[in-house]
Formats: structure tokens, C-alpha cells, sequence
């Protein structure tokens, strides 16, 4: 008898397994099929002999979640599902989507990648930039053998810094004294030796002027504490009101106490 | 009575009116090609009405800008939690009582909106040559005239039944 952990049920016509032939996943090879089908119906049902309900006349199948039963079935499908997972060879590039930043100022670009090997040593990075309206796009940076090359005669000369650690899969970029021109898209590509096929991926950058924040702040600040200011007189008017009538309640309370008082002893004096 | 209280109750809805379209239509100052304050500017360009950002805060009006729109902002809030508070007096007040409360938020509301449309007045469009004030402007000074005759009728009355 096994031991039970889990909740008993009784089966339905459409949640019982018809027979004990289910079918599971077409990728897996018959034989495999074939037991873990076994596995599976022995661990969850009883036969109708060793367990049926005194009571009932119906020959319901109770369903029972058996446990050392369950965990091998669950180990056993893991390890299957694993293995017949394809494993994908390509390089997986992540970048942002989209970058804010202001005129004048400095953003970093980020660039990562997802890949089964090892990082090896003749990694490399490249970036490239398409103006917005054009169609060409011209390569600002690159990383190879382990040392960084940054544009030097292009829009970004003295500009571009490189702020990655290739050895992190990092292959980050500083843009430096943003300007409206620099309005565009920006790709990433990065190689991992044997790991070559792969995706590109693209960030927009978008410049902005400079916002005033400070005109919404101050409109914000007086409305707000104008606001706060009216509630807390409401409130004290309130709470003054409150407490002026519950010191009235408690003197009358006790003026009423105090005569009761006297005149019981009183009474007893005489 | 019952005319008497629905022509409060709809002058109160006017004041409103008047204070929510001063406040939101950017029509505070009108040239042929611009229409301005206190949000926005709206700029006539080739054929088309174009939304843009008014000049930097420190060349035009300073924080004054700041302070028209928020005591603005404040004064449609306050008329128009006068006229729920209104409403509620109309059912709470004792008989004989004054609805100072309302009176209260009108006079708030009115002060509110008068500062803005003075501040506005000194402060801006001293020495422009061609332009002249605009719908929102006329309507912020209307709507300051209207709710300081509310508040004065809602101190003035009494409640007749209870």
C-alpha cells in the first residue's frame, strides 16, 4: 500500500483517463512513451478493488496522488523535456528599446548578449548608427582581440567612449554631449566564437530640450498647500468642536456625581 | 422659493462655467498669430494652428506665470466644492441659519481668481505693441464679478424651511 499525500476525488467520466493508454508529447520515442504512461496511471489512480466506497453502487475510480510515485514521474519528465528541448546555437542580443536623454548630456548605451558557450577570448562588439530619415547606417565602434575601437573621423569622434567589460558579455557604450543630431538608431552586434549566428538588436535614442520642471513644481506646490491648509482648518474646527462638547458632557457628568454624593452622606450622618 | 433657490444654484453653475473656461482655454492674450496663456501658446503656422511651450520661465513673467495658474486652478476648485457644500446645507442647515459655508467657499473662489487675473494684468504685456486680451481674460474678471455676488447672496440668505 502506498503511502497518500494529496486530496481524493472521485473521478468523473470526463476526468478519468478512459483507458491506460495516454497520449503525451509526439516527440517522445514510443518506448519512453510507453512507460511513462504506465507511470503515470499507476501513480494516479487506484485500482478499483483495493479502494471503492461502501456506499456508493457506481464503480467511481478514485483519483489519488501517490508521493515517492509522483516524484519520479516528475523527475523522469524533466529530464525528458530537457533533452528534447532543441538546444538553439544562435548568439541572443539584448539592448533597450528606447533612450531618453537631454541636449548636453550623457547616456550609455547598453548592450548584452545570451549565448550556450563559454565567453571566449576573441569576442567582439560592434555598433553601428543610422541617423533618423536615413538609410545607411556607419559603424562607430568596434571591439576585437580584446582591444576597444572607437570612431574617430565620424559624428562621434571624441565623443564615444566605451564603458563595457567584454569579459561580462558587456558591451556598453558612453555617448557624451548629446546634440539633436544624434537622433537615431543605434545597433548593437555582438560574436561569440563559435557562436556567430545571431540577431542583431537596435535602441532609439531620442534628444530632448530642456524642460523647466520648476514651472509645474512651484503651480503644484501653492495649489497643494492651499489645499492642505483648508482641510486643516476644517479639521480643527471639527476636532475643537468636538472636544468643547465633550468637556461640557464630562463636567456635567460629574457635577451630577458630586451632588449624589453628598447627599448619601448626608444620609448616613443622620 | 424653489425659483428663488434654482437661479442661486444656477448662478453658482455659471461661475463655474466661466471660471473652468478662463482656466483651461489658452486665450488669456490674442495677437493675429498667437494665442496665448496660461499653459500653452498657440501659434499660427503656415495655415495651421501649432500647440507650443510659452518662452523660458525667466523671460516671460518669471513665477508670476506660476502663481496666476495655480490661483486659478484653486479658485475653480473652491466654487465647485462650494456648490456640493451648497447642496449639503440646502438638506442640513438648521431653520433661520445662513449658509455661511458655501458663502465661505465662494468668497474663496473669488479672491482666488481675482489675484490671478490682477497678477496677470500688471505683470504681463506691458509694452506689446499690436495684440489685445482675450476671451479667458474677459471671462476670468466676469466670473470674479459673478462669484462675488454668489457669496454675497449666500450670506445675505436665510434658511426659510427646514
Amino acid at each position: 500500500m502506498t503511502r497518500t499525500r494529496g486530496g481524493v476525488f472521485s473521478c468523473g467520466s470526463l476526468l478519468c483517463p478512459p483507458s491506460r493508454h495516454l497520449f503525451l508529447h509526439p516527440s517522445i520515442p514510443p518506448s519512453l512513451h510507453r512507460i511513462l504512461s504506465l507511470l503515470l496511471w499507476k501513480t494516479f489512480t487506484f485500482d478499483k478493488q483495493t479502494f471503492h466506497h461502501p456506499s456508493s453502487h457506481h464503480t467511481a475510480r478514485h483519483v489519488v496522488f501517490s508521493g515517492d510515485r509522483m516524484i519520479t514521474l516528475l523527475t523522469v519528465i524533466s529530464v525528458v523535456l530537457l533533452a528534447s528541448v532543441p538546444r538553439s546555437e544562435s548568439i541572443v542580443i539584448y539592448t533597450g528599446w528606447e533612450r531618453h536623454a537631454l541636449v548636453g548630456s550623457d547616456v550609455r548605451l547598453s548592450c548584452s548578449f545570451f549565448s550556450w558557450h563559454w565567453t571566449s577570448e576573441d569576442v567582439t562588439f560592434s555598433w553601428s548608427y543610422r541617423p533618423d530619415g536615413a538609410k545607411d547606417s556607419i559603424s562607430i565602434f568596434h571591439y576585437t582581440g580584446g582591444a576597444p575601437y572607437v570612431d574617430n573621423k565620424g559624428p562621434f569622434r571624441d565623443r564615444l567612449e566605451f564603458v563595457g567589460n567584454p569579459a561580462r558579455r558587456d558591451g556598453s557604450i558612453l555617448l557624451k554631449n548629446l546634440d539633436f543630431g544624434d537622433n537615431g538608431t543605434f545597433t548593437c552586434d555582438a560574436k561569440n566564437p563559435p557562436d556567430i549566428v545571431g540577431r542583431s538588436s537596435s535602441v532609439r535614442l531620442l534628444v530632448f530640450e530642456k524642460v523647466p520642471v520648476q514651472a509645474g513644481v512651484i503651480t503644484g506646490a501653492i495649489i497643494g498647500v492651499v489645499l492642505g491648509l483648508l482641510v486643516l482648518v476644517v479639521a480643527i474646527y471639527y476636532l475643537m468642536r468636538f472636544l468643547v462638547a465633550r468637556r461640557v458632557f464630562s463636567l456635567s457628568v460629574s457635577k451630577k456625581k458630586g451632588k449624589g454624593k453628598e447627599g448619601s452622606q448626608q444620609k448616613q450622618i443622620f | 422659493m424653489l425659483a428663488l433657490l434654482g437661479g442661486i444654484f444656477l448662478l453658482h453653475l455659471t461661475g463655474i462655467i466661466l471660471l473652468l473656461a478662463a482656466t483651461i482655454n489658452n486665450a488669456w492674450w490674442v495677437t493675429d498669430t498667437i494665442s496665448t496663456d496660461i499653459w500653452a501658446r498657440w501659434v499660427w503656422v503656415n495655415g495651421a494652428w501649432n500647440y507650443t511651450d510659452l518662452p523660458d520661465i525667466h523671460t516671460y513673467g518669471e513665477e508670476y506665470l506660476q502663481a496666476v495658474q495655480a490661483s486659478s486652478v484653486l479658485a475653480c476648485i473652491f466654487s465647485i466644492l462650494g456648490l456640493f457644500v451648497f447642496v449639503a446645507q440646502l438638506f442640513t442647515l438648521a431653520k433661520g441659519q445662513r449658509f455661511a459655508f458655501s458663502g465661505m467657499f465662494q468668497l474663496l473662489a473669488c479672491l482666488c481668481i481675482m489675484i490671478a487675473a490682477s497678477i496677470y494684468t500688471d505683470r504681463f504685456h506691458k509694452n506689446e505693441a499690436q495684440g489685445s486680451y482675450g476671451p479667458s481674460f474677459i471671462l476670468a474678471w466676469i466670473s470674479f464679478a459673478l462669484t462675488f455676488l454668489s457669496c454675497v447672496i449666500y450670506f445675505v440668505l436665510r434658511k426659510k424651511t427646514a
